[in-house]
């Protein structure tokens, strides 16, 4: 026995956050072996010593009784929901010669078969072990579950066409107002949750207005200078409405940022709605106003990179005749396209009131000082750039419909037509992607430059959907038929439809569902309708196997083997706050560059997720690809090529341990010094950020579109492609949302005719929890209830009384296609009186989970995965829904 | 503030803290009577020596529930070190001196052979008298000197007790004659008693009556007021099986049944006695649980604890309809 | 002597339970026991809506109801404003309980377990177990104390550094200089109820 009572161990360890993906820097107290207290980290710029409840209460994550500590194996043959698995516990030995065997048969079957499934909350683990293992093993299957169908699809597509990022956020610390189109950015859920409170409590304090339009009285809602309701699935025409209110009743509009960093110059021909073009050059042309003649857009005399560049002025509107074509600047087309988004006619569709779209326009117009400036020190001395201190700004709230993609197009919108975006005080590209690398590596770098058409292109992005250009769109290999929808990343509307092997069978795609990798995801509640996921699509897999954390309602209906993995105190990730997703202090703050490193050993026979993903490579014979994988991915996702030395071997004749990949990694990003042993005392490594990479606009020659000329070509392409497979036989897509303009187009919530379905719903995030893993945590669930909402259906006291329902009633929502689900109302005023709002990814009823079990409402049984119910566009989810409530028993 | 969302109630003090009340109030109440009952003399002999009999012993056993409540009982020693402010500091020192002077007139009037009406025994009637009402009332001055419970810091609430007090120390004392009657005799002294009692329950609703009004028109305390009136315990345990039934049998006690025969007296006067001590238990339980914390006020919000929901299970509709 | 008060500046606060839960896991209180707590109020009818959290805790009033009625001296207040239950001397009456008229005293009969199933503790709830009876205790009453450990470490109280608006400020409220004399000053600070009489030592910045 060793005496213990003599080393007596007090010590703080620098890591970093898992339970969402704002990744905040953290320190873990570990006293005598038990880790006993979690702090943010002082030198974390995401949050500077602070971090949020869910990472405070996280020590039961680690400890929590229920957590999967021994690899298991269903031994009952049956799959599906409520379904006792009869879990055996094996040996990790016998679980990975199962899984390599199941994966060999695979292989040779056809190992397009693999599909990896992986949470979007753990996304820094996905980098690694998931690519890697995808590109050895051959397989494009792959999907994120719920994140993307309801979050991102929409936001991170048309964001990244426009800001180079996954999404956009005002410039907290000089912005005057902002207008928030459903989402909690600044307010406990959203992104770089924590840094983002500090700025908007600093920005509130100092008189900055946020508009709130949300169906309900959100957080941020409640603290924001004014709350207008609006009616679920409507802020395409809310933004188009104030948009069309901006310039053709107000009349502002930033005539410069639209000339010189958009698109809206380009001469349109009116045959076909595509661009003039150059003939020699085939380049786009615009009209110099002081010339009077036509020419390409880049062409010096009528470019601005830099604000105090000089240029000659170009034709925003009116009509001009270019080789005996009679063409409009592609801001006539807008000016005159969105007349019909009249303040009238936004408020029968928004419940927004005329005067209030009109109003807020006028504002918000005025708010934007067109035409004032600051001065910032950039590397090359002072540069005075537009100061436009407004943004609008949006996420899952706004996107999460039919119309997704133009709604978010739209949203942004507003801030292009005054000038306000990725300048001193406007919207940013969140978590901002824009920057030249630290100094002495040059990585990671990540500048946008110009397409010969001017438009904003980006090197590196974090996912295969590049915002721009459009994918060429070809005949399907993956099982969603991503390859031939260039505008999305994945969709559920074919895999979970009951006809999905017909639809294989028909876009002649040669194998089947094999074996499924599940990596944390609880897909089962995470979509939607937990019935139709687990029959229409898990049921098609042979073999499931599933890295966990808990045995979740996923794991218990169709998981064969479920793998102890390392929570996220447990294990090395040597890049958690790259690529710039979410993860990055927004604003002008340093970058940082985190690292997760394990405060303990993994307990009991928990095993860190890279670690046996390298295994389980290794012992299927792919170990040199799977390298190779991962250095073919490292320049993309992390900005920039990888040194030679730093590489890993790729002919498989060095076997590299798990922590030497992650000391490659930042050696390789931040030179020999700034190695693994650096990163496990600091936790992380920061370097200024460049003000010209915060408010990048004015100092790149790159345009953004406010026209989207390419989105004609690539829908007729992609419809004459659907044509050569008779897709319409499944699915009747209406190709024409594939067009140069935005517009806003009704979901089914909004079409729906039958009045028994009164009221509409919807969900928002609680600060407490996180997607469907937090309830778990007693700490959380016992704080949820502390809010007399989250776990409830919130519902407007006068609606309550007319229907008879009282406070604390138990009652059924039923979707029109029947689908249903029950829960207690709690009443109140906050909310718009046709609506209900529930919390989180709640109401649990896997048996392995005991403290989340039956706790709140499961909201996601009323979301279909069908066509009607998906944007045509990006394919982001409709989440709103029509239900009807009445009282149960 | 959101008028639908429950406030919560102070759950610290239930049973234990309830049946201490009611056994300080049945002791102080029965001694009392049964002193001033000694004063009419030979008449209530019966009725002085049971209630002599009860007042000591039911303090006591009321004093072992305090202590059975406690966390700590251990400590239960400190418990008069500061009778400057605390109100059982104070309490220890009232119930203490009222044991003395019960005890002692038990002993003295059980005993010995001093004079029922001589000098020191009225002396020390006087004095118990004195201790025992403001055992009764230190009761309600318990709760009264709660801050955080609204509805218990009205001045009403020792009144409310001593009366009550007096009207369960009238039953126990009736229901200890019921089983020590002396036969016929004894009848008259039920009339007595049956007269005294109606007399104070009357006031009793009086007094009950005036407190919830005065309650519900304090904002703070209106929320323990509507929860109070939805309990069962109260209403219909307290007000109507606790008051007005022993209230009605005792003036049949008192009227009707001057021609009946002993079991008929005793059983009616057990019977009424017995629900009006259980009524009395009732109400002290139901203002404690009914005791709900106060509301903040703050930038023109009202802000309150809130009550859990009592189910927070609401099962999911997993299975959607085939 | 300073005498520690605290500004909470409602403005600030957008109610993330964060003070909540770093007071929960700094003192590791079991079930149902918030020394820190939040509040959630709303007001106005649709859509004239308001909502707001309000984050409590003792008040360490200057003139402590709580103090006032415990018999056996077991709570206190320090030289430096600070109510404390000294565990030593407390009989657990809960008088206090029901005296103070911010809620924020606690009292638990035995520690439990926040997890269902009588499963063995894990190390961490063994831990937070060990630390609760150590400092606080059962059957006793229990309170915030402003973090005094961490003050004697010349740190801030757990949910003030956690506080990630920095809506919540400590400081001694006897100098007129310092950030907590000059918020009140400067925004008119506030305390609750003040017509309870109790001067509490935790003042709050308006919400609008
Ligand atoms: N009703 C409703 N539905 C929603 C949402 C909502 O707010 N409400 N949100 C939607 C959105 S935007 C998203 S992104 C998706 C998210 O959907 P998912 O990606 O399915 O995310 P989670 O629900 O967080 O599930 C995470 C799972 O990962 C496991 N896990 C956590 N950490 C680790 C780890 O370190 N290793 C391993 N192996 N597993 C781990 C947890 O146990 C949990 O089961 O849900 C979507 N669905
Ligand atoms: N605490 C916490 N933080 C999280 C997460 C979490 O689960 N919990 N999840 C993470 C993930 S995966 C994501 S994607 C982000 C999402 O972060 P957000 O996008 O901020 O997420 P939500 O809270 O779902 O949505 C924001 C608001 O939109 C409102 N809303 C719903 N429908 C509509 C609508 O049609 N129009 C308008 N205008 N408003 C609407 C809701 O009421 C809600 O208040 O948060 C991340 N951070
Ligand atoms: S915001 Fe997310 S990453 Fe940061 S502490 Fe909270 S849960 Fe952890
Ligand atoms: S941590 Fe700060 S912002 Fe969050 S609830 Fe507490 S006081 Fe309010
Ligand atoms: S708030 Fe309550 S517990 Fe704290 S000092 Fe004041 S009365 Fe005592
Ligand atoms: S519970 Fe303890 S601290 Fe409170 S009044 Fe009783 S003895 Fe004093
Ligand atoms: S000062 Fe310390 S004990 Fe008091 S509420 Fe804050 S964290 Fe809890
Ligand atoms: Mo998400």
């Amino acid at each position: 026995m060793i005496d213990n009572t003599k080393v007596k161990e007090d010590v703080w360890i620098p890591t970093c956050c898992g339970q969402c993906y704002c990744m905040c820097g953290i320190k873990v107290r570990r006293q005598d072996g038990v880790v006993t207290q979690i702090e943010g980290n002082p030198d974390a710029p995401t949050g500077r010593g602070s971090i949020c409840v869910k990472g405070l209460a996280s020590p039961h994550l680690l400890y929590d009784p229920y957590r999967v500590n021994y690899p298991l194996k269903r031994t009952n043959p049956e799959k599906g929901l409520g379904v006792d698995p009869k879990w055996e516990r094996i040996s990790w030995e016998e679980a990975l010669d199962t899984i390599v065997k199941k994966l060999k048969e695979c292989q040779e079957r056809d190992p397009r078969g693999v599909f990896f499934q992986a949470t979007t909350t753990q996304a820094s683990e996905i980098r690694f072990g998931v690519i890697g293992f995808m590109k050895a093993f051959g397989t494009p299957n792959y999907w994120v579950s719920g994140g993307g169908l309801h979050c991102g699809n929409g936001a991170h597509f048309m964001n990244g066409i426009m800001h180079v990022s996954w999404s956009i956020i005002p410039d907290f610390a000089h912005c005057n107002y902002a207008l928030n189109f459903g989402c909690s950015k600044g307010h406990g859920a959203g992104h770089v949750a924590v840094q983002n409170a500090t700025q908007v409590a600093d920005a509130r304090f100092r008189g900055f207005k946020n508009v709130v339009f949300d169906p309900f009285m959100s957080a941020q809602a409640s603290k924001g200078h004014e709350w207008v309701p609006i009616r679920v699935g409507t802020d395409g025409a809310l933004a188009l409405g104030l948009v069309n209110s901006l310039i053709n009743e107000h009349g502002i509009y930033d005539a410069e940022y639209l000339m010189y960093k958009t698109n809206s110059p380009y001469l349109i021909r009116p045959s076909d709605g595509r661009y003039m073009r150059d003939k020699e050059t085939n380049n786009p042309q615009v009209w110099d106003l002081v010339d009077n003649t036509p020419k390409v857009h880049n062409d010096p005399s009528v470019t601005r990179v830099e604000y105090e560049d000089e240029a000659h002025e170009v034709a925003l509107t009116g009509t001009y005749n270019v080789d005996g074509v009679d063409c409009q600047p592609a801001f006539e087309l807008l000016k005159e396209h969105v007349k019909k988004y009249t303040p009238e006619y936004v408020e029968e569709i928004t419940w927004v009131p005329a005067a209030t779209v009109s109003r807020i326009a006028k504002e918000f117009g005025e708010a934007a000082e067109i035409g004032s400036t600051v001065t910032i020190e950039t590397e090359n001395g002072p540069k005075k750039i537009p100061r436009r201190p407004v943004a609008t700004h949006f996420f899952r709230g706004a996107q999460g419909h039919t119309n997704s993609g133009w709604t978010c197009l739209s949203i942004d919108m507003v801030n292009h037509i005054v000038g306000a975006a990725d300048t001193y005080g406007s919207a940013l590209g969140l978590g901002g992607t824009v920057q030249d690398g630290y100094k002495k590596t040059g990585k990671p770098y990540q500048i946008p430059y110009p397409c010969p058409d001017g438009l904003l292109k980006a090197k590196a992005w974090v996912y295969d959907h590049i915002p721009y250009p459009l994918r060429e769109p070809k005949q399907p290999t993956r099982l969603d038929l991503h390859d031939m929808f260039p505008t999305s990343i994945y969709n559920a509307f074919t895999i979970c439809s009951p006809k999905w092997f017909d639809i294989l069978e028909r876009f002649k795609i040669p194998y089947r569902p094999d074996v499924m990798i599940n990596f944390g995801s609880n897909s089962v509640m995470t979509m939607g309708n937990a019935e139709a996921v687990t029959e229409n699509f898990l049921k098609k897999f042979k073999f499931i196997f599933s890295f966990q954390l808990y045995i979740t309602e996923f794991e218990e209906a169709v998981a064969d083997i479920v793998l102890p993995d390392a929570c996220y105190l447990e294990r090395f990730t040597p890049a958690v706050s790259f690529p710039s997703t979410f993860s990055h202090p927004q604003g002008e703050d340093d970058w940082g560059w985190t690292i997760r490193q394990p405060v303990i050993e993994p307990l009991y026979e928990r095993r860190d997720f890279n670690k046996v993903m390298l295994d389980i490579s290794k012992r299927c014979g792919i170990l040199g690809k799977y390298y190779k994988g991962l250095n073919d991915a490292i320049p993309m996702r992390y900005g920039g090529e990888m040194e030679e030395k730093n590489k890993l071997v790729e002919d498989g004749s060095v076997e590299h341990t798990w922590e030497d990949v992650c000391d490659r990694l930042v050696r390789d990003r931040f030179g020999d010094e700034h190695d693994l042993e650096y990163f496990k005392k600091r936790g992380l490594f920061t370097w200024p950020k460049r003000k010209e990479d915060v408010y990048w606009k004015w100092f790149n020659p790159s345009r953004v579109p406010v026209y989207f000329e390419y989105f004609i070509d690539s829908g007729e392409k992609i419809a004459k492609l659907w044509d050569e497979y008779k897709g319409n036989d499944f699915f009747k897509f209406d190709w024409s949302r594939f067009k140069a303009l935005a517009d806003w187009y009704p979901c089914p919530t909004h079409t729906e005719k039958d009045p028994e379905y009164d009221m509409h719903t919807f969900y928002w995030r609680a600060v407490a929890h996180c997607n469907s893993l937090t309830q778990q945590n007693p700490y959380l669930d016992e704080c949820a209830q502390e809010d007399p909402h989250v776990y409830a259906v919130q519902m407007h006291q006068d609606t309550a009384a007319e229907k008879g329902i009282k406070d604390g009633d138990f009652v059924w929502l039923e979707n029109p296609q029947g689908h249903k689900v029950k829960g207690w109302v709690s009443l109140c005023e906050g909310i718009e009186p046709k609506h209900l709002a529930i919390a989180a990814v709640a109401g649990h009823w896997g048996k392995f989970m005991p403290i989340a079990k039956g706790k709140g409402v499961f909201f996601n049984d009323l979301v279909e995965m069908d066509l009607e119910h998906t944007d045509p566009l990006t394919f982001n989810q409709d989440i709103c829904c029509r239900v009807k409530i009445y009282k149960a028993d | 503030m959101d008028p639908k969302v429950n406030g919560q109630l102070q759950n610290e003090w239930g049973g234990l803290i309830a049946l201490y009340l009611f056994l300080g109030g049945v002791g102080g109440g029965a001694y009392t009577i049964a002193a001033i009952n000694s004063f009419l003399g030979k008449s209530m002999e019966l009725s002085t020596t049971i209630g002599l009999w009860i007042g000591f012993p039911a303090l006591f056993i009321g004093c072992l529930f305090l202590l059975a409540d406690l966390g700590n009982p251990g400590k239960f020693f400190l418990a008069g070190l500061k009778p400057g402010t605390s109100w059982i500091a104070r309490g220890t020192g009232i119930i203490s001196l009222f044991m003395v002077f019960s005890f002692i007139h038990l002993v003295l009037h059980q005993f010995t052979e001093v004079s029922k009406t001589s000098v020191g025994m009225n002396t020390i009637a006087v004095l118990g008298i004195i201790f025992a009402v403001f055992t009764i009332a230190y009761t309600g001055l318990l709760l009264s000197a709660s801050k955080g419970i609204p509805f218990w810091r009205s001045g009403i609430v020792p009144v409310v007790f001593v009366i009550s007090g007096l009207v369960t120390g009238h039953f126990l004392t009736i229901i200890g004659m019921v089983i020590f009657n002396e036969g016929a005799k004894t009848v008259s002294q039920f009339s007595t008693m049956a007269l005294e009692a109606s007399v104070v329950v009357v006031v009793e609703v009086l007094a009950i009556l005036f407190f919830l009004n005065a309650a519900y028109k304090q904002p703070d305390s209106r929320e323990s007021v509507e929860r109070i009136m939805q309990k069962t315990i109260f209403i219909v345990g307290y007000f109507i099986l606790g008051l007005g039934v022993p209230l009605v049998l005792m003036l049949i006690l008192r009227y009707a049944l001057n021609e009946s025969g002993l079991n008929t007296v005793l059983a009616v006067a057990f019977i009424g006695a017995l629900l009006g001590l259980i009524g009395g238990f009732l109400l002290r339980l139901a203002i404690l649980v009914c005791g709900a914390l106060p509301t903040l006020n703050m930038g023109g919000f009202q802000f309150r604890r809130i009550a859990k929901p009592k189910d927070l299970k609401p099962g999911i509709g997993l299975m959607p309809p085939k | 002597m300073p005498q520690y008060g605290m500004v909470i500046d409602l403005k600030r606060c957008y109610g993330c339970y964060a003070c909540v839960m770093a007071c929960k896991v700094k003192n590791h209180t079991p079930p149902e026991v918030f020394w820190a707590r939040l509040l959630k109020g709303e007001r106005g009818k649709f859509p004239n809506t308001m909502r707001q959290a309000l984050p409590v805790l003792c008040m360490h009033c200057e003139e402590p109801s709580c103090l006032e009625v415990c018999p056996t001296g077991a709570t206190q207040k320090l030289d430096n404003g600070i109510v404390i239950v000294d565990k030593d001397k407390c009989m657990g009456c809960k008088a206090c309980i029901m005296a103070c008229p911010y809620g924020a005293r606690y009292s638990v009969d035995k520690w439990e377990s926040y997890f269902p199933d009588g499963l063995p503790l894990s190390e961490y709830e063994e831990f937070a177990k060990k630390y609760w009876e150590e400092h606080s205790g059962c059957g006793v009453a229990t309170k915030c104390d402003f973090c005094l450990d961490l003050l004697e470490e010349g740190k801030l109280p757990a949910c003030v550094e956690a506080c990630a608006a920095n809506a919540r400020t400590f400081g001694d409220l006897d100098d007129p200089d310092s950030e907590v004399s000059t918020l009140i000053r400067k925004y008119r600070g506030e305390v609750l109820n003040p017509e309870l009489g109790n001067k509490p030592k935790v003042y709050y910045l308006a919400p609008r």
